[in-house]
């Protein structure tokens, strides 16, 4: 191979496209918190993303890794770009924004990443689920009830856990955060199945899909009562104000539906997860109503939850009847497979969702103990140093090992929620970060350097 | 009427429904829930070792040699999370009432060909019965 061909090797590799595509100047954050009204923009921590192997995809248990983190990100802005994003305020002083977001450069650097991407975001459901035996519409229903009775029964825990933090208005609007990543652009990816003929269970899909589009009626739009909910908690409602602060198992929730739909060979597949998410929407929300309502009384407006735990029964139902088992009896034994992978693998990426939002809830709501923790570990050499001043672009981002963060010079705010009081650090203040918690760093002071210690195994 | 029952393939390999036991067959990557009954005269085909080539089974009682291909046919409905296996049951003449349990007992048939038995069987307790999650519908 010459000097030549190896270096186009190496442009082609998907680590180098999508770090040319997260150096574009739309991904490059800036000094705020939460992102402006502008769709277009999105913090995709180039430098951290620069740190990545993307030649190893997430194995089963690593899904909160840092470079899955880095990588659904990616995904969500590349599946977003086939969505139409236009700003409520008009697009006149966006329209340079708009132009590049879409235009011709990024387009090509998204086109010939996204399957390489979506095989490295995904790959780990390979290795997680499995489906054997001879499957049988039957079998199908008994696997799909046993499931979804599971979920009605068991708890969530990302709502206990906001039910047993210490802040949990802050803990509650965290939650709310991780539902807005869908919540704002909801059915987006059910939209790419609605096209074809696929005969009475394309209708039935339909008509889900026009419960959430509210009938034409843009009041009714789940994505607007969505907003409300929001704007309740006075909280910002534009696309996507908290991009920093959505989790790596909910973007991987929401990447999943429009990586199966995407790809229609995988049709049956979101068949299956479409059903089992419609079936467990409905118990969730009402959960979610109970939580709450016990912390802000009638001060949220829940609409949003309400119309969810009402309509997703009717969903529930249509998907079970009309689309999954419909689907099997029309076209036979060899598409249960599966129908039943898809229902395997939404609740699988549905607990991850769970898990990963009820770890950033204790976390952040038990910053002080993990100042105390901090001085306990074992730390390794050679911690490495990180430049802030005020003008900084804010961004978050994970690692794959626990580290502990320490000032060295100035101050620092530790932001590891969206709406909740940052944590003052001051010089010499540390902090453990387990592995896979989400947080930004803000500088309070004209400069500040801070040092990122990995804490030792046996630390 | 359908039953499920929920294994920890972590913990146990074996699955009794009544008079008919399965087992766990470790094939190309995958774990299959198959018939422990070889097609002769029913000799246990768990305790059976691969052929040399690992394409058959040859089972303890007759050595008859039994396609793994085969095996797989007999296969029930599982769909496997991680360790966790959500395994269907076959409709029982009972409507359901068999006696099921889930255990972890020894499992030759998954050892290459040539491995010695003590090699996994020095790890569990041959026969242990262990407490697994049975759920009906």
């Amino acid at each position: 191979m010459t000097i030549q061909s190896a270096e186009e090797e190496i442009d082609r590799t998907l680590g180098k496209r999508i770090i040319s595509f997260a150096r574009s100047p739309l991904f490059q954050g800036d000094a705020q918190v939460l992102h402006p009204p502008n769709p277009y923009r999105r913090m995709l921590v180039p430098d951290a993303l620069a740190e990545g192997d993307f030649d190893r995809p997430p194995a089963a248990g690593e899904w909160a890794a840092h470079r899955s983190l880095s990588a659904h990100r990616l995904l969500g802005t590349f599946y977003e770009a086939d969505t139409v994003l236009l700003p409520e305020q008009g697009l006149a002083p966006l329209h340079a924004d708009f132009d590049l977001f879409y235009g011709s450069e990024l387009r090509e650097l998204r086109e010939s990443s996204v399957s390489a991407l979506e095989r490295f975001a995904f790959a780990c459901l390979d290795d997680a689920v499995d489906v054997s035996g001879a499957a049988t519409p039957e079998v199908l229903d008994a696997y799909f009830q046993h499931v979804v009775a599971e979920a009605e029964n068991g708890p969530s825990p990302a709502l206990a856990a906001i039910a047993a933090a210490r802040d949990r208005e802050s803990a509650a609007d965290l939650y709310l955060v991780q539902l807005a990543l869908d919540g704002l652009t909801e059915a987006s990816a059910m939209s790419r199945n609605l096209a074809g003929a696929y005969g009475p269970e394309q209708s039935a899909l339909f008509k889900i899909f026009i419960d959430e589009f509210g009938y034409g009626v843009y009041d009714a739009k789940h994505t607007t009562i969505f907003a409300k909910m929001l704007r309740s908690r006075a909280m910002a409602t534009h696309v996507h104000a908290y991009w920093n602060f959505y989790l790596a198992g909910p973007l991987a929730t929401n990447n999943y539906y429009y990586y199966l739909s995407r790809d229609h060979a995988k049709f049956f597949r979101y068949a299956g997860a479409v059903t089992y998410a419609e079936a467990v929407f409905a118990p969730a929300f009402v959960e979610m109503v109970k939580v709450f309502r016990d912390i802000f009384g009638d001060n949220v407006d829940l609409h949003y939850c309400d119309e969810h735990a009402h309509i997703d029964e009717h969903h529930g139902r249509i998907t079970r009847e009309e689309v999954l088992l419909a689907l099997a009896a029309r076209h036979g034994p060899r598409v249960v497979p599966e129908l039943m992978r898809g229902v395997a693998e939404a609740r699988l990426i549905g607990g991850w969702f769970e898990d990963d939002t009820a770890a950033q809830i204790r976390w952040s709501d038990d910053l002080p103990r993990h100042r105390d923790l901090a001085g306990t570990v074992r730390l390794g050499p050679e911690p490495r140093r990180v430049a802030l001043t005020p003008d900084s672009p804010f961004g978050t981002r994970s690692h794959d090992d626990s580290m502990v963060l320490e000032v060295e010079r100035g101050e620092a705010e530790l932001i590891t929620t969206p709406t909740g009081p940052p944590e003052r650090l001051a010089r010499g203040d540390a902090v453990l970060i387990p592995a896979g918690r989400l947080y930004g760093v803000r500088s309070t002071a004209a400069a500040c350097d801070y040092l990122l210690h990995a804490v030792t195994p046996d630390g | 009427m359908a039953r499920v029952i929920v294994m920890d393939l972590s913990r146990h390999n074996t699955v009794l429904v009544g008079h008919d036991r399965y087992f766990v067959l470790h094939t190309e990557g995958r774990a299959l829930l198959v018939l422990d009954r070889c097609p002769h005269r029913g000799g246990p085909l768990s305790l059976a070792r691969r052929t040399p080539d690992g394409r058959r089974l040859s089972c303890p009682w007759h050595g008859t040699k039994v396609g793994v291909a085969a095996v797989k046919r007999t296969s029930l409905p599982m769909v496997r999370s991680g360790d966790e296996a959500v395994v269907v049951l076959p409709d029982g003449d009972d409507e359901g009432g068999e006696p099921i349990s889930v255990i972890r007992k020894e499992v030759l048939a998954n050892l290459p060909p040539d491995a010695p038995c003590a090699a996994e069987s020095a790890g569990e307790a041959a026969g242990a019965v262990g407490a697994g999650e049975v759920a009906r519908r």
